[in-house]
Formats: C-alpha cells, sequence, structure tokens
C-alpha cells in the first residue's frame, strides 16, 4: 500500500466551488475528482459548442447544445461516482450566488473566459474572506494566481487591459485596418440589418442635417412589399456601399490628408449576374435541403482563400438572401455569433467589401472569424499544465501553507529554460479600491454629463458592479435591483439628469459612494469638474483614476494585450529591464495611432454620437502582469 | 466535409492546416499507460493524431481508480491498456485506436522492430535501463522519442531525437525585419521622396517612423564617415536629434521613432546561430540530404551574393502612426523587396536539386516562401543518446548544477529519480512505498544516491536531506495534479516534434510541485 500524500486530509474535508467549465474547467474538475476532492460545486453558463472539442475533452458530439456544467458532472461521476459534484447551468453573477453562498466553501477556482465575471468572483470571494485561485490560458500561455485576503494582492490590485476598443468615427467614417472594416460590419451592419432595432445604430453618421437624413436613411432599410429580395439585396448593398461612400466624399475636409474611399455599386460588380441569378435560382429550388451557408450554396469550401471583390459582392448578397428566406423568424432578434456560419460569412463579405472601397488589404473567412469573434487560440496541453498547478495551489491553500504560494506563469522562451516562472504573491495593493478601500477619483463635465453616462461606462463598465446603489452624502441618488414602485419614478429621472442639476447636486468636490450588494463592495469616488475632454484619447468624456498613478494609467491605456506574442512579451520585457542591458527591449505590437481628428471640426450631430464600440474577449482570458515594473523585481524564484 | 475544420478550429490558429496534417498523418505509441500516460495521450488524442498504440501488459487495480479518469469500476481486473484505448477512442472517433496487452520492457527485449511503425513513441515510467535500450531502437528506426515520468509532486520529460530541423520556430520575442540600418534603393527611394521638413502639420505627424528614421540614419551616416551610431553618447545624440525634429508635443509618429531608434543601431547581417547553422557540416548537401538542408544550402548562396550578407526580407511591417496612403505604399515596397528576394532563393533552391540529382520542383513554391520568411529563425535541435548522458555526463556541468543555489534542488531530484530505480532493483520496492520500511528507507536510498554520484565522478558531492526526506515520503506515488502537469508538458513538445513548429525544449525537463519551478538540465 503506497504512503498517502501529505496533502490528502486537508482535501477530505473540503468544500470547492468551480466557476466555469470550459477548457481548463473540464481539466480542472477531472484532476479534483482524481485528487480527492469530495465535494465540489461548479457553475457554468454555457452550453457545449464544437470548437470545444478538441480540448474540453469531458463533452462529445452528441453533448452540443446541453449544458457545460452539468455534462461535465455526469461525466466525472462515471469514473469517480462516489463524490459530490453539483452542477449549476447559471451565470455567477446571478443572484443567488451571493456572500452568503460564498462563505460555505473552503476555496474558489476561477476557470473563467472573461474579465467581467473575473472581477465579480473577486468581489464576492474577498467578502466572503474565501480564497481565490485565479487562472487563464491562451494558447501555449498561462498563469495561475493565489489571492487571500488581506495577504496578497487581490484579482483586481494589478490593473487589467482594457478590452479593445475603437472610437466611433474611425468605424464609420475613416477605417484604415481591417479590424475596422470588421468591427463596422459586425456592430454596426449586421446589427442594423438583422439585430433588435430598437437598439441605437450609429450605421449612418454622418455630418450632414441629422433629423431629415436619418428619417430618409431609415427608408431605406424599410423592405417594400413589392420588393423581393434579390432587390432588396442590391438596394442594400448600393446605399451601404455606394451611396454612403458618395455621401462621405462630399465633405471634402475628411479627405484633405487622406485617401479617398471608392464608392462600390452592384451593378458594377457583378453586373453579369441577373441571368446567372436566374439559373441558380432554378436549381436551388429543386433541392429540398439548402445548407444555409452561403459558401456551400455557392460552391466555395476553401475558408483561407481570399474572395476577391466579385465574390465577397456574391457572398454578401447570398447570405442576405439566405437569412430572409432561410431564418426570417430570427430577423430583428440576431446578434452574432462566431460559430453561426452565415453570419460570418455574412460579416466576412461586407468587411472585405467596405475595406476593398478604403483601399484595405482584404482577408480570408479564417482570419475574418478570429478577428470578428475575438477568438483566443486554445490547446489542450497548456489547460492540462495549468489545471495541474491550479490543483496543486489549491492544496498549499487548504493547508495554509502561506510561505509556499506561487503564481506561476506558463511561459515559451527556451534560451532562458523557464517553462514555468513561479513568482511568491505580493501583498495587497495599499493602492487597490477593491481590496483596499482607497476611493478614486473621476474628472467629468458635471454641467453636461448625465448620471446614466456615469452609471453605465463607470459603475458597470470599469467599475465591474451588477446592481449599484449610488448615493450623495446620505442622499440616495439611484438603485438598481429590488425597488418600490415608487422610487423606480425617482431613479429613471435623476438618470436623465445632469449631475450638477440632481436633487443633491453632484459638482467638483462632491464625494459619491457607490455600493454593490450583491458584491458587498462599497467603493467612493471624488468627483472633479473638467469642461473638455480629447475625443481622440478620452472618448468616453469621462476619466477614471485611481488604482495607479496616472502616469502608470496612460501606459497601460497604450499597451494591448489580445494574443499570446504580446503577452509574453510585456513579461519579457519586465523581465530585462530587470537586467538594465544597453538594447531597450520594445514591443513590437506598438499600435498604429489613427489619423488625428483634433484638426477636424465635428457637428454638434456628430459629438453626440461619439462613443466607443467594445470588442469584448470571448475566449480564455489570459491576464498578465504588467505595468509597474518596481513589482516584478520582487523576488523570482526561477 | 466541414467538421474537423471546427472541431479544430481553436488549435489551428496556433499551428495552422499544415502542422494539423502533420498530426493527423502521424501514429503515436505509450508504453504505460498509468495516469502520466493517458494525460499525455489524452491530449493527443484531442488534438487529432492520426492514430494511437498503446502498449501495457498489466490489469486495473483498486488503486488505479483513485488517479486514472481513463479507467472506471467497470475496468477493475480487465487488460488496463484495452480499457484506456477503449476511452481514447471515444474521446476522438477519427483518431485510430489500438491496443497491445504486453509489459513494454519485454517488447523492448524481444521486438525491437515493432517500434519502427510509429511516428514517435511516448515512453512513461519507464526505468534507466529500459530507457537506454529503446532509445537505441528508436534512432535506428529514424522514429522520435520522448520519455516522461512523474514520481510523487517531481516530474521528468527528456525528448530523443538525433536531429530535429525547424522552420517556423515562431520565437515570442523578435525583432521585425525593417533594415533600417541597411535600406535597399527602393526604400530608400521612397524615404527620399518625403520632406521632413514640411510645413503642413498634419502631414508632419503622419511622416512614418520608418521614414523618419531611414533619413535620420542617412544623415548622420553622411556626417560621421559612414558610420551609425554605435557608442552609448552616440545613440543619445541621435536620439536627441530624433527630438529636435519634433514639431509638437503629441506627434506620435515621432515618439514611435524615438522608441525605435535601436533598430538602426542593430548589427548587420544574421545572427551567430544563423551563421552556426549555415556552417554546420550537413550543409554540403548529397541526394540523402533532407529539404532542410537544401534549403539551408539555397540560403547561403544567397547571403553571400544576391543578399548582400542579408537573409531575404520577410516582408511585412508593424503597425505604426501614418497616413493610410504612405502606410500602404510602404506595405507595397516591403512585400516587393521580399517577394524578390524569394524569386532569386527559389532559383538556388531548384539549382541545388538539380545539382544533387533531385527533382527539381520536389520542394514545393509554399514551403521555400515559408522558409524565406522564417531565414531568420531556424532552428536545429540535437540530443545526446541517453546511454551517453547516463554513463557520461556533461561533468563540469553537473559539478555547477550541484552547487549552484539556483539548480541543486533540480540536479538533486535529477540524481534521485535515477537512484530509485537501482533502489527498486536491489530491494525489490520503491523507497517509501511502505510505511513500515520508512525508517530504513531513507539511509538506504541517500547511500544509494551518493553511489550513484561517485559513478558519475562527482565524489564528495551531497544531497538536501529534505529532498531525500521527501523523495522517500512520495513512495513512487503517481499524483494526478502532477501527472496532469507532466503529461500537458510532453504532449506539448510531442505537438512540436510533429508539426515541426516552436521549438522543443533541448535538455532534460525537472518539474518541482513544490516551488512550481520547472528547469531544463543540459548534462
Amino acid at each position: 500500500m503506497a504512503s498517502s500524500p501529505p496533502s490528502s486530509s486537508a482535501i477530505k474535508d473540503a468544500k470547492v466551488l468551480m466557476v466555469g467549465a470550459g477548457g481548463i474547467g473540464c481539466e480542472l474538475l477531472k484532476t479534483l475528482a482524481l485528487s480527492g476532492f469530495p465535494d465540489i460545486h461548479i457553475i457554468d453558463m454555457d452550453t457545449i459548442e464544437v470548437s470545444n472539442l478538441n480540448r474540453q475533452f469531458l463533452f462529445r458530439q452528441f453533448h452540443v447544445g446541453q449544458s457545460k456544467a452539468k455534462v461535465a458532472r455526469d461525466a466525472v461521476l462515471k469514473f469517480r461516482p462516489h463524490i459530490n459534484i453539483t452542477p449549476y447551468h447559471a451565470n455567477v453573477k446571478d443572484p443567488e450566488f451571493n456572500v452568503d453562498f460564498f462563505k460555505q466553501f473552503n476555496v474558489v477556482l476561477n476557470g473563467l473566459d472573461n474579465l467581467d465575471a473575473r472581477r465579480h468572483v473577486n468581489r464576492l470571494c474577498l467578502a466572503a474572506n474565501v480564497p481565490l485561485v485565479e487562472s487563464g490560458t491562451t494558447g501555449f500561455l498561462g498563469q495561475v494566481t493565489v489571492h487571500v485576503k488581506g495577504k496578497t494582492e487581490c484579482y483586481e490590485c494589478q490593473p487589467k487591459p482594457a478590452p479593445k476598443t475603437y472610437p466611433v468615427c474611425t468605424i464609420t467614417s475613416t477605417p484604415s485596418k481591417f479590424v475596422h472594416c470588421i468591427v463596422w460590419a459586425k456592430d454596426l451592419l449586421f446589427a442594423k440589418l438583422f439585430g433588435d432595432k430598437n437598439q441605437d445604430n450609429d450605421l449612418n453618421v454622418r455630418s450632414s442635417d441629422a433629423a431629415s437624413s436619418s428619417k430618409n436613411v431609415e427608408d431605406v432599410f424599410e423592405r417594400r412589399k413589392d420588393e423581393d429580395i434579390d432587390q432588396y439585396g442590391r438596394k442594400i448593398f448600393d446605399h451601404v456601399f455606394g451611396y454612403n461612400i458618395e455621401l462621405a466624399l462630399s465633405n471634402e475636409e475628411t479627405w484633405k490628408n487622406r485617401n479617398r474611399p471608392k464608392p462600390i455599386y452592384s451593378k458594377d460588380v457583378l453586373s453579369d449576374e441577373p441571368a446567372q441569378q436566374n439559373g441558380n435560382l432554378e436549381k436551388k429550388y429543386e433541392s429540398d435541403e439548402l445548407p444555409v451557408s452561403a459558401m456551400a450554396s455557392l460552391g466555395m469550401k476553401n475558408p483561407q482563400d481570399i474572395w476577391s471583390l466579385k465574390e465577397n459582392s456574391r457572398i454578401f448578397l447570398e447570405a442576405f438572401r439566405l437569412f430572409f428566406t432561410k431564418r426570417e423568424k430570427e430577423i430583428g432578434n440576431l446578434s452574432f455569433d462566431k460559430d453561426d456560419q452565415l453570419a460570418v460569412e455574412f460579416v466576412t463579405a461586407a468587411a472585405n467589401i467596405r475595406a476593398a472601397s478604403f483601399g484595405i488589404p482584404l482577408q480570408n473567412l479564417f482570419e475574418a472569424k478570429g478577428i470578428a469573434g475575438n477568438i483566443v487560440h486554445a490547446v489542450a496541453t497548456t489547460n492540462a499544465v495549468i489545471a495541474g498547478l491550479i490543483v496543486i495551489e489549491a492544496i498549499k491553500v487548504l493547508n495554509n501553507d502561506i510561505k509556499n504560494y506561487r503564481m506561476t506563469y506558463c511561459l515559451e522562451h527556451p534560451a532562458r529554460n523557464m517553462l514555468l516562472m513561479p513568482v511568491e504573491p505580493f501583498e495587497p495593493n495599499k493602492s487597490c479600491y477593491v481590496c483596499s478601500e482607497t476611493p478614486l477619483s473621476l474628472e467629468i463635465n458635471t454641467n453636461r454629463s448625465k448620471l446614466k453616462d456615469l452609471v453605465e461606462k463607470i459603475v458597470k463598465a470599469k467599475l465591474g458592479m451588477n446592481l449599484p446603489l449610488i448615493m450623495c452624502a446620505s442622499n440616495l441618488l439611484y438603485e438598481a435591483g429590488d425597488v418600490e414602485d415608487d422610487m423606480v419614478a425617482i431613479y429613471e429621472a435623476n438618470l436623465e439628469k445632469a449631475l450638477a442639476e440632481l436633487p443633491s447636486p453632484v459638482t467638483g468636490g462632491t464625494m459619491l459612494t457607490v455600493e454593490d450588494m450583491q458584491q458587498e463592495f462599497v467603493c467612493n469616488i471624488n468627483i472633479k469638474h473638467r469642461e473638455e475632454f480629447d475625443e481622440e484619447k478620452e472618448p468616453d468624456g469621462m476619466v477614471l483614476s485611481g488604482w495607479t498613478q496616472p502616469v502608470s494609467a496612460a501606459e497601460n491605456k497604450d499597451k494591448s494585450v489580445g494574443n499570446g506574442a504580446s503577452t509574453s512579451d510585456a513579461l519579457i520585457t519586465a523581465v530585462e529591464s530587470e537586467k538594465d542591458d544597453e538594447i531597450t527591449i520594445v514591443s513590437t505590437l506598438k499600435k498604429r495611432k489613427l489619423p488625428d481628428e483634433s484638426d477636424i471640426s465635428n457637428s454638434a450631430a456628430e459629438s453626440k454620437n461619439q462613443k466607443q464600440l467594445e470588442v469584448i474577449e470571448d475566449e480564455d482570458d489570459l491576464v498578465m502582469l504588467d505595468g509597474d515594473s518596481d513589482s516584478v523585481k520582487k523576488r523570482r524564484l526561477s | 466535409m466541414a467538421e474537423p475544420k471546427v472541431k479544430y478550429d481553436r488549435q489551428l490558429r496556433i499551428w495552422g492546416e499544415q502542422g494539423q496534417a502533420a498530426l493527423e498523418k502521424s501514429s503515436i505509441c505509450l508504453l504505460n499507460c498509468g495516469p502520466t500516460g493517458s494525460e499525455t495521450l489524452k491530449n493527443l488524442v484531442l488534438g487529432g493524431v492520426g492514430s494511437i498504440t498503446v502498449v501495457d501488459g498489466s490489469k486495473v487495480e483498486v488503486g488505479d481508480l483513485g488517479n486514472n479518469f481513463l479507467v472506471d469500476e467497470a475496468s477493475l481486473g480487465k487488460s488496463k491498456a484495452k480499457c484506456v484505448c477503449s476511452f481514447l477512442q471515444e474521446l476522438n472517433d477519427a483518431v485510430k485506436a489500438k491496443f497491445v496487452e504486453e509489459s513494454p520492457e519485454t517488447l523492448i527485449e524481444t521486438n525491437p522492430s515493432f517500434f519502427s511503425q510509429f511516428t514517435l513513441v511516448v515512453a512513461t515510467q519507464l526505468v534507466e535501463n529500459s530507457m537506454i535500450k529503446l532509445d537505441r531502437i528508436c534512432r535506428e528506426a529514424n522514429v522520435m522519442l520522448i520519455f516522461a515520468r512523474s514520481y510523487g509532486l517531481t516530474g521528468f520529460v527528456r525528448i530523443s531525437v538525433k536531429e530535429h530541423a525547424v522552420i517556423e520556430s515562431k520565437p515570442d520575442h523578435f525583432l521585425d525585419d525593417l533594415r533600417l540600418n541597411n535600406p535597399w534603393p527602393e526604400l530608400k527611394r521612397f524615404a527620399d521622396d518625403i520632406d521632413l521638413n514640411v510645413q503642413d502639420p498634419v502631414a508632419h505627424k503622419h511622416i512614418p517612423y520608418v521614414v523618419i528614421l531611414v533619413k535620420m540614419a542617412d544623415e548622420w551616416a553622411k556626417s560621421h564617415g559612414g558610420r551609425l551610431p554605435s557608442t552609448r553618447e552616440e545613440k543619445k545624440e541621435f536620439k536627441e536629434l530624433l527630438k529636435a525634429g519634433m514639431v509638437a508635443q503629441d506627434e506620435d509618429n515621432y515618439k514611435e521613432a524615438i522608441d525605435s531608434a535601436f533598430k538602426v543601431f542593430a548589427p548587420r547581417g544574421i545572427s551567430l546561430e544563423s551563421q552556426q547553422i549555415l556552417n554546420d557540416s550537413s550543409a554540403e548537401v548529397d541526394s540523402n540530404s533532407s529539404d532542410f538542408w537544401v534549403l539551408v544550402t539555397a540560403l547561403k548562396d544567397f547571403i553571400a551574393n544576391e543578399g548582400g550578407g542579408d537573409a531575404p526580407l520577410e516582408g511585412s511591417i508593424p503597425d505604426m502612426t501614418s497616413s493610410t496612403e504612405q502606410y500602404v505604399n510602404l506595405q507595397n515596397i516591403y512585400h516587393a523587396k521580399a517577394e524578390a528576394d524569394f524569386l532569386v532563393i527559389e532559383r538556388l533552391v531548384r539549382s541545388t536539386l538539380k545539382k544533387i540529382g533531385r527533382d527539381s520542383n520536389s520542394i514545393s513554391k509554399s514551403t521555400i516562401k515559408s522558409f524565406c520568411k522564417n531565414a531568420r529563425k531556424l532552428k536545429v535541435c540535437r540530443y545526446r543518446l541517453i546511454e551517453d548522458e547516463f554513463n557520461s555526463p556533461n561533468l563540469p556541468e553537473l559539478q555547477k548544477y550541484l552547487t549552484d543555489e539556483d539548480y541543486s534542488i533540480a540536479v538533486g531530484i535529477y540524481i534521485l529519480l535515477r537512484a530509485v530505480d537501482r533502489f527498486a532493483a536491489n530491494y525489490n520496492s520503491f523507497p517509501g512505498q511502505f510505511d513500515s520500511a520508512m525508517d530504513e528507507d531513507i539511509p538506504r536510498l541517500k547511500s544509494t544516491a551518493i553511489a550513484l554520484l561517485t559513478d558519475l565522478g562527482c565524489n564528495g558531492a551531497t544531497l538536501a536531506e529534505d529532498l531525500i526526506n521527501e523523495m522517500c515520503r512520495f513512495g513512487a506515488a503517481e499524483l494526478h495534479a502532477v501527472a496532469a502537469l507532466v503529461g500537458g508538458i510532453a504532449s506539448q513538445e510531442v505537438i512540436k516534434l510533429i508539426t515541426k513548429q516552436f521549438v522543443p525544449m533541448s535538455g532534460t525537463y525537472i518539474f518541482n510541485g513544490i516551488d512550481h519551478k520547472s528547469q531544463l538540465l543540459s548534462l
């Protein structure tokens, strides 16, 4: 009989919460079960997709569409039938997962794929005083970090890279990179044609008279009763790729220092289509089962071929037609899904046509899908390594083995013989507004900005609160969630008011208290009034600071960690800087800046519609230690 | 059929269609399917290798149920190889799965030709003697081999291949190929047509930093006898000149130029490592040479002649502040030069093939194009025979590790992993395997390890008492979490070997689960 490992006694009594049953989650659940953990709870809101199967090995082809949490539980119980696994097919942000829920666990293990949920779990673990082991992977890179209240940094002590965003005017008027065309095609055109009609849409933002032109534009997107699908499709095509470009060209000032785009009309690109189209129609209708794929319909096969302008136009019109003939019931409710083949085809074609207009190199569907879906590379091996490390770390946590806690980064840097790079966890950041109760500072124009803007852009987007409550001194300005009926109207009215006009005026020098009842998280925001904001650099029209020095914050804004390579760059740069080499290594991923807008006068109408389109990461998220190089110099153990 | 593309979508984005095709053509043999072997193979089956063969002579026991997810209670008493194979087949039906119910040690002794059918052999939990024999067998058969072992909180991974050449090494951290210190005529001409003193502030702030640096480097060279900045003072002065060229504080293109000034200072020509490959004796090609060495021969010729000391240009440029028009024009200049270089290399490859008596079209255009794009990043890995490492390690390295504070634990684990095998041979069980013998086993393991060190030529060397105690407490257990990690590392290296992308690890990998350290030992 082999002697049992010393960790077994702590495991025997442990109750563990796992959040996320995807790539890391499958590995983690299996490893926990086979390491002797008897009581595991698992939360995941997702269902299983085909593209999960290359690494989420608890799932089979026939499970596609089912709950990840439940299928994972069933799969593991087959080889470990005597343990307790409780699955929740739910969002970890749901109200039932409150602080009391979290308090029942000895340790929480995150295998999440988005920043929002990670921050949420971080707050709940702090409030419940439960240790958190956080993790992420992308490609061959990954990390495991330990967060124990009062002893280590919390997850939010180090600033995390914000999702990549672009100024609206770049997307709508002056794209210079293919990604701008993708965002336009996906978030504007696709949403306009197939999405929720009540949603604000900037597809037709422009500098001319807003009122009358807006009305005319809406007519174009209405399908007349006598209009067949092909006519309607060509009308849309000519409007967005032809007429709108002509309209943009009429504003001479915009193109003074830029390449002028070329209008594209369907009759010029597809001059011989009508006859061919009729032939195709006959063939198509003979078949009972038409594939809902424009590529299949047109006989195209390789998603890595770059389609010509003509091919893109045919794909555009065919995908458009298929949506209206095969998926008509979904129109009005669709949002882009990277695993929706027809949607990907439509967005790829639309982006390519727009790129052709602006002289930007075209891309194949495979690449376009990766950009549009924010797909992060994912492979089984890294998940296996990271899950092994998580469990080893969880055992240390349960044994209260503080001096052996390690944050571990999985790197591919063979020249340094590092595959794992352990670092001792840092002490809590005294400037962290989440775990160290440091007040934040917000620069904002209190005469023009509405409370609604503050709630959406700062409290929810930046502070990550779900159900915020906002107080000014002892006066309640706003509360989300369960509210008495007579207060709802007051809060709704407050949202539409400028800060300075609220019943308790919010002006320079005011301190707001913001609280999330579910997260039991409170922080204070000091308001500073500021009249003007740079539209290019500060498109939100307000600037929040407080978790790092303003300079560091500015630096972090310039960095983009969107793929494995640049992530490694960031860490390698930190490592290099310690040696003070003669040659300074500079990240090769420095962003090309967009042409400066400040010299061009924008109309009031355009200013009003200024806002950012946010690109949210979708897969396993790799979050890297970054920014403050002093903290990196803390003792490294390799 | 669309299905495989969808299923493998997330990994295709790492190693591409060619990499995936290589995986799907490969056949893998696994020796011993305990936790470490099962974890390794599971990752490869998920990745879509062509076929697997599981070799294990043991039956499923109660102890297996606690740490191997590829067996369940219904498997008790049955062939472990058969059960694991069946489960893996279920994981991905595109993979052909077979099993052999035979102990690996027996196959190694009695049927060495068994291994020649495979692309790669994963040998787990083997003891020293079997490793030595298997290594010799695989090298003779040109079969790639990787060893993996987990032992308590420690682990070990070691590749053994005669030679592994990599074109697509995909280093994380590699300077872009801009030639700012050595611009070719077309780039020079493009830069000459742009006026750094243009009056329009909008135009000034959109001059690409590549142009700024090419022009400034040219001016500097003219006033410094043709030399570029090389001393610290000169580099500083060069940056000050750039700063003086800024018209406004917000000119990001000039900030980018200052940040990228080091690209002007970088040495010309190819790296020492690339030079070593060009001078390798394998670059004297004949009709038996691999495609890789034919390509290297052509590259050598190019660098000595048309390339003027440089490798073919890669052709891509990073993001930078620029007007769209100038950026696209700059892109086209780099593309055109890369294309021209590619055509020269292609001609040289065809003529080299002809010279050695091979079909001049036997290396595809796309392979040559990929080679050109990666010409600065080639890697050649060669691995020592296991027998040589075990019997005649690099003694100075070994002694250095034993006394180095950072490496002493890793090398201690290495020595003890070999010592436990000797221990098992002498005492018929691994140290600490039975609680009752723990007190006796500790000094026995210590003396076994000391004897091993003496045999290796390290008289008087010592190992930490703590480490010896820990190894005994492990009791040779194969912990699932460690097996998951070691299996993950091993399978990742297998993928690199088969796809010929990225660079496989070059030494003996030691995992220390107490500290999460991992190190490569070169012995």
